[in-house]
């Protein structure tokens, strides 16, 4: 028995998978070749539309599906009060009040459909199926059904333990589920083949139509050709003026439309009611107390799915020229055309499944026994579905097609994998991203006059990777929530939390997009596997969070909610470090690293032996040391100030004096420079006139934008900047000092001198070797930000640390004579030193005061 | 709270009898004397350059250029800061900016928070190792070329969130954290952990609330952080885009710069100062110095404290 429901179980789930990669979906190709111009037809899978073989589709031949009445608002409005009424039912006071509010919306909403649908009656064809061609991706939900209701049969069946009371709720409950999954699948079959491609009119007939259309556009017209050969035009066009293409748009039907839902199927509005009828049903479950929680939630699971199912086909296409905005709608929505169909198509068969498996749940419902040993199936099932959407997530990543109206023509579309997508930038070289066999990827298929402009490509590609890097941080964030939802204890809200963020976002890139799609041409569809992974991953972490009750011991838990620090830390502390293989190379910025030349320990040598280089680093070095000396030197001053602020009896000048002198501690260095610009510049600062004043000096001196003194000077600032900081650490350290010491000291008539030099002064001391110590270690590592700001022309001789050197010659140096590898080599050279000094000054610490300072 | 106070006035008679007992001799009230004098010197000239900045910013920007305002600001106006905004991209920039420092910061502290208080749970698996793999990082870099050619790897040019992502781990914050919670009584979370609370439910609702000091404290050092932060808009940035406040302050510096040695070389100052009309560029900088420090300077000294406490705490891990 409950081997015979697993098997079922795991049966579902396979077939859902296997739908993935099913041929699928009939599709006409327009062919590319000039000389083999035409339309064929081609069988594709799913997978195949998700991945690169349907890249080369023409967009423009796969219209939008679905449609809008100006009816379906009223549906809309009374799904908007089921909606209400069940959140009101989900709350947990059922006064009467809320029972009575509950019904009303509730009625409402049931009133308002039952209008529309009552109007719709005379036209709706409800069961017509796509005989004269029978269609895999037709059958597939079919057999997917029929094994779930025979699932949910099963469990039915399974009920003799029961009371007789439970057992009329398991088998109510039964019968739900299955009338579920019919209303889940039911909109599937309404999916029509419109006649002009495939059904009644023949294929031939139907691609002669295609052919002959398209090759008077693609040249036979002068006129057409010479103007869909400016850019304006295509903008035009995609921005509804599709009277430009003359004749030719008037029989559209033909140039596009494999699958058109006909206008008298209203798909739409049985997807809708279907929705309605769970959430009635959902509704009401969630009102009998007795009912486990599962099963309304199940119910508004699916009603959640089917109303986003048609909330995608919310797409008005009265007219033709309403037709490509429509066509951008769903392409702004990053759906493209060419997916719609599968995605609704995997929800529907993802619903019915949700649909049996939430029902199976509850193996403490008094309700549902559960028939397999379902926490290790279902966590099966989970980490399948969950793995399965990640493997979406990365294989698919940016699909864009550049349309061609007038030509209809793709031009091309790019297939850009996750890892490749990553590398992506804005510059000219990665413009042409090249696929693993080194050939340009974009490959514009009709001939020249298909080239399109540099600047429109750029646009595409922008808009792309704003699109790529927000998807990459929602796989993030899903990956994140995935991981979450797999532990036990876990409050289910934080995954669903993290779900919610991703789509958040997801949401904000089709935002980007639609803006960014404005004003290029062409159109891009991102992440198609997205779709498919985001409502798979949620239901994996549905599945998980309530299957996985003590299956994974607390150690490992804990470390799972480590994971993403730990991914954090590789990725940008330890990932770097793989980045020093650049200093063996001859890096240049940009090209993939299989173009780098590879030169050894060159840049190692040439430090050292090179006279330019080895003069700089000398330089360069004297300065860093330099200033690092002078802070070690004058490393005693913040406890000297801590000691004489201490000095200080009365407690509010103190305070004062903390808050005003660690103040400059918390401003950037552009703001000091700022006010280093104001005080001392040459003509108008404040303190070349009070030197000019007290004579100090005859006439103006460029304070600023001169090398002279530039050490003490940034030693000055820095000692602005950070001497009250300092010292709050030695304040801190003095307060630990034992009072009685002073009492004892007073008692034997030590003055404050004796006291701050017997008492104070020693116990500081070991803070104070510490941080020397710290310093010392730090000595290469000044940072650049204060050298950085106060750099120029002038003084850059005697003001480059090392860090800001390495970042001279790389970044700032533009273009060619930027030395990248030699900066990496520099910056290991300092990182070794550092970590050697670093553990000298440990062991020193050590040894002499037995403590490491790590 | 009423003992308290009472307890401290009864201290602060003790402390004037203890005063009065040891007489202060003629060297001490020199010392004294000296020792006031220089502090209040030191505070002035830590004080000085923000007033100084100020009143340039709310006098006459002719005068200004000339070099005439020093100690007062004379004839008052505020167009400067009325003006700065209407610059191009600097709204923008303040957005930018005050983006990053408050989504910067809930996500470092939230993540070094949770993250402290995953390293005190002694049961993990292989916690030793963890621990030292995240603490070592603090003791190293990879050097700025790799950090930056692994960021444009990572697709984090031209992101705005190059500014939040990557301060999810930070070592520094994770020892004072991890050091804090274990000074609290382990009873109150094992409470928690006994009715049912899962790690994330009993860090969320009762650790939480007990480490809100060192929160108070990290989110101040990690929004000034954020908040000064420009090197990094200056090299992950390169189309220009998500501009901070401090980058632009620091652009215009340079511009400044580059102008005001234009003057010189031409030795014709007043006909380039005659074309910059009103806003000088001087005036434009010193005001966006000022937008970019009247925050800071605002929060600053009611979070004092908490900067007093992060760093007695973290002195004591070292």
């Amino acid at each position: 028995m409950k081997k015979k429901a697993g098997t079922l179980l795991v049966l579902m789930i396979m077939i859902t998978l296997f739908s993935l990669f099913q041929p699928a979906v009939k599709i006409y190709v327009h062919s590319q070749a000039g000389e083999g111009a035409g339309i064929f037809p081609d069988t594709i899978s799913l997978m195949n539309i998700v991945t690169k073989e349907a890249a080369g589709l023409p967009v423009e031949t796969i219209p939008a599906l679905g449609l809008m009445n100006t009816g379906r608002w009223i549906l809309m409005a009374g799904m908007l009060f089921l909606m209400i009424g069940v959140v009101l039912a989900l709350g947990r006071k059922k006064g009467w009040i809320q029972a009575a509010l509950v019904t009303t919306c509730m009625a409402l909403g049931l009133l308002a459909t039952f209008m529309v649908q009552l109007m719709n009656l005379s036209k709706s064809l409800l069961f017509e199926l796509l005989l004269d061609e029978i269609q895999v991706w037709a059958y597939v939900p079919i057999v997917t059904a029929v094994l779930q209701i025979l699932f949910v049969l099963l469990i039915m069946k399974d009920c003799n333990k029961l009371e007789i009371g439970d057992r009329v709720w398991r088998k109510l409950g039964g019968i739900l589920a299955i009338g579920a999954i019919l209303c889940v699948l039911l909109p599937t079959f309404l999916i029509k083949v419109p006649d002009s491609v495939t059904g009644i009119a023949s294929d031939a007939e139907a691609m002669n139509r295609s052919v002959s259309i398209l090759q008077q556009m693609l040249g036979n017209e002068p006129s057409l050709s010479e103007i869909a050969a400016e850019e304006g035009v295509f903008r035009d066009v995609l921005n509804g003026d599709l009277a430009e293409l003359g004749p030719y748009y008037q029989d559209k039907a033909n140039v596009r439309g494999i699958f058109q839902v006909s206008p008298s199927v209203p798909s739409v509005d049985l997807i809708l009611a279907g929705s309605l009828v769970l959430l009635v049903i959902g509704a009401i479950l969630a009102f009998i107390s007795k009912a486990d929680k599962w099963f309304p939630l199940a119910f508004f699971t699916l009603a959640t799915i089917l109303f986003a199912a048609s909330i995608m086909n919310l797409v008005i296409i009265d007219d033709g020229d309403m037709y490509a905005s429509a066509v951008r709608q769903l392409e702004y929505l990053g759906l493209g055309t060419v997916s719609a169909v599968p995605v609704v198509m995997l929800l529907l068969c993802l619903g019915s499944t949700v649909c049996s498996v939430m029902s199976v749940r509850t193996a403490d419902s008094p309700y549902f026994v559960s028939p397999i040993p379902q926490k290790k199936m279902l966590c099966l099932v989970a980490v399948l579905l969950a793995v399965l959407s990640l493997v979406m997530v990365l294989l698919p990543g940016v699909e864009f097609s550049f349309n061609r109206p007038g030509k209809s023509k793709t031009v091309s579309a790019v297939m850009v994998s996750g890892v490749q997508a990553l590398g992506f930038q804005k510059s000219k070289d990665v413009l042409q991203p090249k696929d693993s066999k080194g050939n340009v990827m974009y490959k514009s298929s009709g001939g020249g006059d298909t080239e399109l402009s540099a600047a429109a490509v750029e646009d595409i590609m922008s808009g792309l990777l704003t699109e790529y890097s927000i998807f990459t941080w929602i796989v993030v964030v899903l990956i994140c929530g995935g991981i979450l939802a797999l532990l036990k204890n876990m409050d289910t809200k934080i995954p669903v939390t993290l779900f919610v963020m991703a789509f958040a976002m997801r949401v904000v890139t089709w935002g980007i997009l639609s803006l960014q799609m404005n004003r290029s041409i062409g159109s891009a569809t991102a992440g198609i596997g997205l779709y498919i992974s985001l409502p798979l991953l949620i239901f994996a972490a549905f599945i998980a969070n309530f299957a996985y009750e003590e299956m994974l011991p607390r150690k490992y838990k804990l470390f799972l909610l480590l994971v993403p620090f730990l991914v954090a830390t590789f990725l940008f502390s330890y990932l770097p470090l793989y980045g020093w293989r650049y200093a063996l190379y001859n890096y240049k910025f940009g090209l993939p690293m299989s173009d780098q030349e590879f030169v050894g320990f060159k840049w190692f040598t040439e430090l050292f032996r090179n006279g330019g280089h080895r003069t700089n680093i000398i330089r360069v070095l004297k300065n860093t040391l330099g200033m690092s000396g002078l802070g070690l030197l004058t490393s005693w001053m913040p406890m000297a100030f801590a000691i004489f602020l201490n000095e200080v009896k009365k407690e509010k000048f103190k305070k004062v004096v903390q808050i005003a002198t660690t103040l400059p501690n918390f401003i950037s260095w552009p703001l000091v420079f700022s006010f280093a610009l104001a005080m001392f510049s040459m003509d108008t600062g404040i303190f070349s006139k009070f030197m000019l004043s007290i004579g100090a000096i005859d006439e103006p001196v460029a304070w600023l934008n001169s090398g002279n003194h530039i050490w003490l000077k940034m030693w000055a600032w820095g000692t602005w900047k950070g001497l009250g900081w300092g010292a709050i650490m030695y304040l801190a350290a003095i307060t630990g000092i034992d009072q009685e010491q002073y009492e004892a000291a007073k008692v034997d008539g030590a003055n404050r001198w004796q006291q701050m030099r017997h008492i104070t002064l020693p116990g500081l001391i070991p803070t104070f070797f510490v941080l020397l110590l710290l310093n010392i270690s730090n000595i290469l590592n000044n940072g650049m930000d204060q050298y950085l700001v106060f750099q120029n022309p002038m003084n850059k001789n005697f003001i480059e640390v090392l860090d800001l050197h390495v970042y001279n010659i790389t970044i700032a140096a533009k273009g060619t004579s930027s030395l990248y590898s030699l900066g990496t080599a520099v910056g290991i050279l300092k990182t070794l030193v550092s970590i050697i000094l670093l553990f000298s000054a440990n062991k020193f610490s050590r040894k002499v005061r037995g403590e490491s300072i790590m | 709270m009423f003992i308290k106070k009472k307890e401290r006035q009864q201290n602060a008679v003790l402390k004037r009898e203890n005063a009065k007992k040891y007489k202060m001799g003629m060297g001490d009230i020199a010392f004294n004397i000296i020792n006031y004098l220089v502090f209040i010197i030191i505070m002035l000239l830590c004080i000085f350059p923000f007033y100084y900045l100020f009143i340039n910013t709310i006098s006459s920007n002719e005068l200004v250029r000339l070099g005439r305002i020093q100690l007062f600001p004379r004839d008052i106006h505020f167009e400067n800061y009325i003006q700065v905004f209407k610059i191009n991209g600097i709204l923008e920039a303040f957005v930018v900016s005050v983006a990053r420092t408050v989504l910067g910061t809930i996500w470092t502290v939230g993540g070094s928070a949770f993250l402290g208080y995953l390293m005190t749970k002694q049961e993990m698996w292989l916690r030793k190792v963890w621990y030292r793999l995240i603490l070592i990082t603090m003791y190293f870099s990879a050097g700025l070329i790799p950090w930056f050619i692994n960021m444009k790897n990572l697709g984090f040019l031209d992101n705005f969130w190059v500014y939040v992502i990557p301060g999810l781990v930070s070592p520094y914050n994770m020892i004072l954290v991890k050091t804090f919670i274990e000074g609290l009584p382990p009873s109150l979370e094992e409470s928690a952990m006994l009715d049912g609370a899962g790690y994330v439910r009993s860090f969320v609702s009762v650790v939480m609330p007990l480490i809100r000091p060192i929160l108070a404290t990290l989110c101040i050092f990690s929004a000034v952080g954020q908040w000064n932060s420009f090197t990094d808009t200056m090299m992950l940035m390169p189309s220009g885009n998500y501009q901070t406040l401090q980058y632009l302050l620091y652009k215009y510096q340079r511009e400044a710069e580059s102008l005001a040695t234009l003057i010189r070389n031409t030795q014709d100052a007043n006909a380039i100062a005659s074309a910059v009309t009103k806003q000088t560029s001087l005036s434009v900088q010193m005001t966006v110095a000022m937008v970019v420090t009247l925050p800071i300077l605002l929060v600053y000294p009611y979070f004092q404290r908490y900067f007093v406490k992060g760093i007695t705490i973290g002195a004591v891990k070292g």
